[in-house]
């Protein structure tokens, strides 16, 4: 998580703590649970030819495709389920980076698990991969909440000075929950517990989202336009004409369409976010379906009357929109262009 | 061919129409297009020997001008080239040595020295650092984002290293402050370009910790762009260095607080006048801040923004969203009815629709919601009839809601069918609304049409695959007011079992009440005991940190609790611990007619007097509440057995509970009580056997408890 209560600022990942003593031993246990997980995943996955390190298989789409092709499949979620098996056990190895493989097919995973719900069909190989990501963030918070204190601007700061009283301000700051304290021992049975498990998921997801490979991200945004199920009814009025097709289309969509309780919104927001601002590297496809997922949450925001999601995904909205704007795009880097050059 | 002269023809009239472009310098002037045709036939070296003649300068310079000349040109490959031909690094060496030596440290930045000198040393300056920034620029638009990350910091470096006290404010060359600026604000976003985050976080808070003397709109520009990183880039900035903490000053402590620290900074740059207003920043703003969920905090920071920025309905709007995301509804209501007047904007969807909402919350204000809501439906057309639907469900709501306050019997139920012709409306609309199946459900519920809330509870059950807990806790009541409470229990305890402990609470009260009702005293004694200690260690744990339980505004409280055991321990007659049991809830709430209903019970008629008078002192206070009015009239119905001269206190009292809740049990066998003991044996059976109606499908809870 990036904001953090207590001293923590990013996992703790215990095999990457050890002193240099240790490094030697470390890296060839590294290697070997990276070997493991490479063999069993080729016995998984038969299409196409699984590279022989980690790194690679982060950046090998063919393997991702074929990864997501299987978890896409209707009984994908079931608890013998080999691939979910995997998923599971590659996330147990305390392996950074076999974490990030986990971690970017997390969109894929929670928007299949929260959507199949209501279908009741067994789902506990995803389950067991969302609770191996909570129990996670669970040992990494430590029993704290994950709060920000609001500044208070009659107070000075390292940005600013002030006239106010200068006093220790430790005391009268705001402090706001940006999310709450886990319950160690959550399990997925506990459905009204869903809906925070699948979100610290989505948190932890956040927290590498720099390092998340496009794909992932494109998933994500499909996933938001499905649970927020309001994907007909920006259609509807534009083309009339479309209205059957349209009416069969949202019947289809319907079964994706959740409850959304800002426990999932909240995530769901910054993770939208960054895809529409804060990627290294332009990526129009990446933007246009991260704010056509922020338009389907800021229409299911005004049906559900949620303010808090009406506030932060209308804000996304205007800013993508001043983003269009050529007016807004100036360089301001860019030197004047005199007619007279001079020395 | 012919064509392409042509238009070359046309370019060269047009220049020599237009201002020509030309090279300055000691005086001479010189156009460039002699220069120009001998860089694009590559020779750098005549075109500079040309400058040097024409305009006596010496090669660097010639070099600076050409290089300038290339950029602007838009041939960066070319200027790139030119750029390289200068030893940049030599040329700083040199200014460095020429700079003048550290004076006094103490007196930063504002320290009057010999002009000629100054300027003169300030000039090379800016023809290397000039230099070094455009060799950046350009190799920015080749795309080689690192080297020119790098070539920009060299320029800032070596600022820092030429004036290191600061560059003198009064007599600051403005082309040289021009090109810090610039290199100033291009750096981190070179490294950002480049991926090289941490170097971006650290390009950008030495951008505005350190004396760059940047003009007011470029140091909001960078601050903006920074919160902007800080919010969305998704990597961590570790917080900052030790060096530039003031002591006492706030220190941010992590990506969010350090945002959200700098838009608020922005913000009030922007209200005193500092710099130009940005309208995104406050977007920014909104967004980290409803990520808090600090809206009441964003609210402020709207009232500040300074008038003329927003229209006064947008900022109410606005407003109004806030104050209802933080719960302060009233205020939220108050900004909207200022909106929605007819000379503002009477047809703005989403503030009918928020007022709707905010209204069918209040039975007071049901009625005027109801108003909101019938606008809403009217407007919802072209773009936004998608939310005719949600118009018509918020319309069913008021009027439920409305159908609440106390009015006559064909007012309520006109109230009431015109309700579920609302929601069923709705529901053509949104048939994969959830809430809308469960606020139907309730609906029904509420008219006692058992068979239709039943259904509706289960669908609701379906849809969400069980988890959200008052989907549960409906069914349960439901079955409970249909006399099936073995089934109802069968679903409370299916309900814990999809429930974590902590949350628990809601469905253990109902629990026992159900153990009750089967007469199961001692099963029911068990689970309020569970239920107490589940109630007490969380008013221990639960600090202001663990929130975000489902039913926040359901606490179980365990005055309630200790009340409902010692009313148990009654029926069973266990005096000793229905008076242990009132104790404990009497530390927590002085006075509560219904404690004292049973403390009444339990003493019989030896303090009642003294407890009416103590409930009447209650209702002057809370006017409205039905369990009161019932418990004081059942208190002076049963004293009136001897004492006649309190039923006409009681009935008035009981009459009035039934206006509001014409569905109470109580209340109607106690009127029928009051009837009875004045001799009116016709009106007392009437109330009897409406009371006996009512048992046969009265639940467990009441059923608003749970909308």
């Amino acid at each position: 998580m990036s904001e953090s209560a207590s001293s923590h600022d990013s996992p703790p990942a215990p095999t990457i703590a050890g002193d240099s003593q240790t490094t030697a031993a470390n890296e060839s246990d590294t290697n070997a649970k990276c070997q493991t997980a490479i063999q069993s995943l080729s016995s998984i996955v038969t299409t196409t030819t699984i590279p022989s390190t980690i790194s690679l298989l982060l950046d090998d789409s063919a393997v991702s495709a074929a990864i997501s092709s299987l978890l896409q499949r209707p009984d994908s979620g079931s608890g013998d389920n080999n691939l979910c098996r995997w998923l599971y056990d590659t996330f147990q190895s305390t392996e950074p980076s076999l974490h990030l493989l986990v971690l970017r097919f997390v969109p894929l995973i929670a928007g299949l698990y929260l959507s199949r719900v209501p279908l009741r069909q067994p789902q506990a190989g995803f389950e067991a991969v969302l609770l191996a990501l909570y129990a996670h963030e669970t040992t990494s918070r430590a029993d704290q909440a994950v709060t920000v204190n609001i500044p208070d601007l009659s107070h000075p700061s390292i940005y600013h000075e002030s006239k106010g009283p200068a006093k220790n301000n430790s005391t009268c700051l705001n402090i706001a929950v940006v999310s709450s304290t886990l319950d160690p021992h959550g399990t997925i049975r506990e459905s009204t517990r869903r809906a925070r498990i699948v979100g610290v998921a989505l948190e932890l997801y956040y927290s590498e989202i720099a390092r998340m490979p496009r794909e992932s991200k494109l998933d994500f945004c499909g996933a938001c336009e499905k649970w927020a199920g309001q994907n007909g009814e920006t259609r509807a009025g534009v083309v009339p004409e479309e209205e059957e097709s349209v009416a069969v289309a949202r019947s289809e969509k319907d079964g994706g369409r959740i409850p959304l309780p800002w426990e999932l919104v909240q995530p769901m927001m910054r993770i939208l976010g960054h895809c529409l601002m804060g990627m290294k590297v332009e990526d129009r496809e990446v933007k246009e379906a991260a704010s056509k997922a922020c338009q389907s949450l800021y229409l299911r925001a005004l049906h559900d009357i949620n303010p808090k999601a009406i506030l932060a995904a209308g804000s996304l909205l205007r800013l993508r929109e001043m983003a269009l704007d050529p007016k807004n795009q100036i360089d301001h880097t860019e030197i004047s262009n005199d007619n007279v050059l001079s020395v | 061919m012919l064509g392409d002269q042509s238009s070359e023809l046309s370019e060269n009239n047009g220049e020599s129409e237009s201002p020509t472009l030309r090279l300055c310098a000691n005086g001479a002037c010189m156009k460039t297009t002699e220069v120009e045709a001998k860089l694009d036939e590559g020779n750098i070296q005549d075109a500079e020997s040309s400058l040097r003649e024409g305009l006596s300068l010496n090669s660097e310079e010639a070099r600076a001008l050409l290089g300038r000349l290339e950029y602007q040109r838009g041939n960066v490959e070319g200027a790139l080239r030119v750029f390289e031909g200068i030893d940049l690094q030599a040329a700083i060496q040199r200014l460095q040595v020429s700079a003048p030596p550290p004076e006094k440290p103490s007196t930063k930045k504002k320290v009057p020295r010999e002009q000629p000198q100054q300027s003169a040393s300030q000039h090379a300056a800016n023809l290397v650092l000039e230099a070094i920034y455009l060799k950046a620029k350009s190799l920015q638009k080749l795309g080689r984002t690192t080297e020119a990350a790098q070539e920009c910091k060299s320029v800032l470096d070596s600022v820092e290293k030429i004036f290191q006290q600061g560059i003198p404010d009064a007599q600051v060359d403005t082309r040289l402050q021009e090109t810090v600026s610039h290199a100033v604000e291009l750096l981190p976003a070179l490294w950002k370009e480049s991926g090289d985050y941490q170097e971006a976080i650290s390009a950008y808070r030495r951008a505005l910790l350190s004396q760059w003397s940047l003009d007011n709109d470029s140091c909001a520009r960078v601050q903006k762009d920074f919160a902007v990183f800080l919010l969305h880039s998704g990597v961590e900035a570790s917080p900052p260095s030790l060096g530039s903490q003031v002591e006492g000053s706030y220190v941010p402590r992590n990506n969010l607080e350090e945002a959200i620290l700098l838009l608020m900074i922005l913000l009030k740059k922007f209200n005193q006048g500092k710099a130009k207003w940005d309208p995104s920043v406050i977007e920014h703003l909104t967004f980290g801040l409803s990520l808090c969920s600090q809206t009441s905090v964003l609210a402020k920071q709207l009232e500040e923004v300074m008038p003329g920025v927003f229209s006064r309905v947008e900022r109410w709007n606005s407003l109004a969203l806030c104050y209802s995301a933080a719960g302060q509804t009233s205020a939220a209501v108050n900004l909207l009815r200022k909106s929605l007047h007819k000379h503002e904007q009477p047809d703005d969807l989403v503030a009918l629709l928020l007022a709707s909402k905010l209204c069918s919350e209040e039975p007071s204000l049901a009625g005027e919601g109801a108003g909101y809501a019938q606008r809403a439906v009217n407007n919802a057309q072209g773009m936004d009839e998608h939310l005719k639907g949600v118009g018509f469900r918020m319309l069913g709501l008021c009027l439920g809601k409305q159908a609440k306050v106390p009015t006559s019997d064909f007012e309520r139920s006109r109230l009431q069918s015109e309700s579920l012709k609302a929601l069923d409306g709705a529901i053509a609309f949104e048939h994969n609304n959830p809430d809308l199946i469960f606020e139907l459900g309730v609906q029904y519920a509420e008219q006692r049409n058992l068979k239709a809330a039943s259904r509706y509870a289960k669908e609701f059950i379906d849809a969400t695959g069980g988890s959200v807990l008052k989907g549960w806790r409906f069914l349960a009541l439901v079955l409970s007011a249909q006399q099936r409470f073995s089934e109802a229990e069968v679903v409370t305890d299916a309900a814990l079992d999809e429930t974590a402990k902590w949350d628990q609470g809601p469905l253990l009260r109902l629990k026992a009440k159900l153990k009750i009702s089967q007469s199961n005293p001692t099963e029911a004694v068990e689970t309020y005991r569970y239920l107490l200690a589940l109630v007490q260690a969380q008013r221990k744990s639960f600090g202001p940190l663990r929130t975000l339980s489902q039913m926040e505004e359901d606490k179980v409280n365990e005055f309630e609790v200790w009340h409902g055991l010692a009313y148990l321990y009654s029926s069973l007659s266990h005096w000793n611990d229905v008076e242990v049991c009132l104790k404990k809830a009497g530390e927590l709430k002085q006075y509560s007619a219904s404690m004292l209903h049973t403390e009444g019970k339990n003493q019989n008629t030896l303090l009642t007097t003294l407890l009416t008078s103590l409930c009447i002192n209650m209702l002057i206070f809370d006017e409205s509440s039905v369990p009161c009015k019932v418990a004081v009239g059942a208190l002076l119905s049963e004293r009136g057995k001897e004492h006649q001269p309190t039923l006409p206190v009681a009935r008035s009292l009981l009459s009035d509970a039934l206006r509001i809740d014409p569905t109470n049990r109580k209340a109607w066998y106690y009127l029928g009580l009051v009837h009875k003991y004045d001799g009116r044996i016709a009106d007392a059976t009437d109330c009897f056997q409406a009371a006996s109606m009512l048992e046969e499908s009265d639940p467990i809870e009441s059923f608003s408890t749970i909308l």
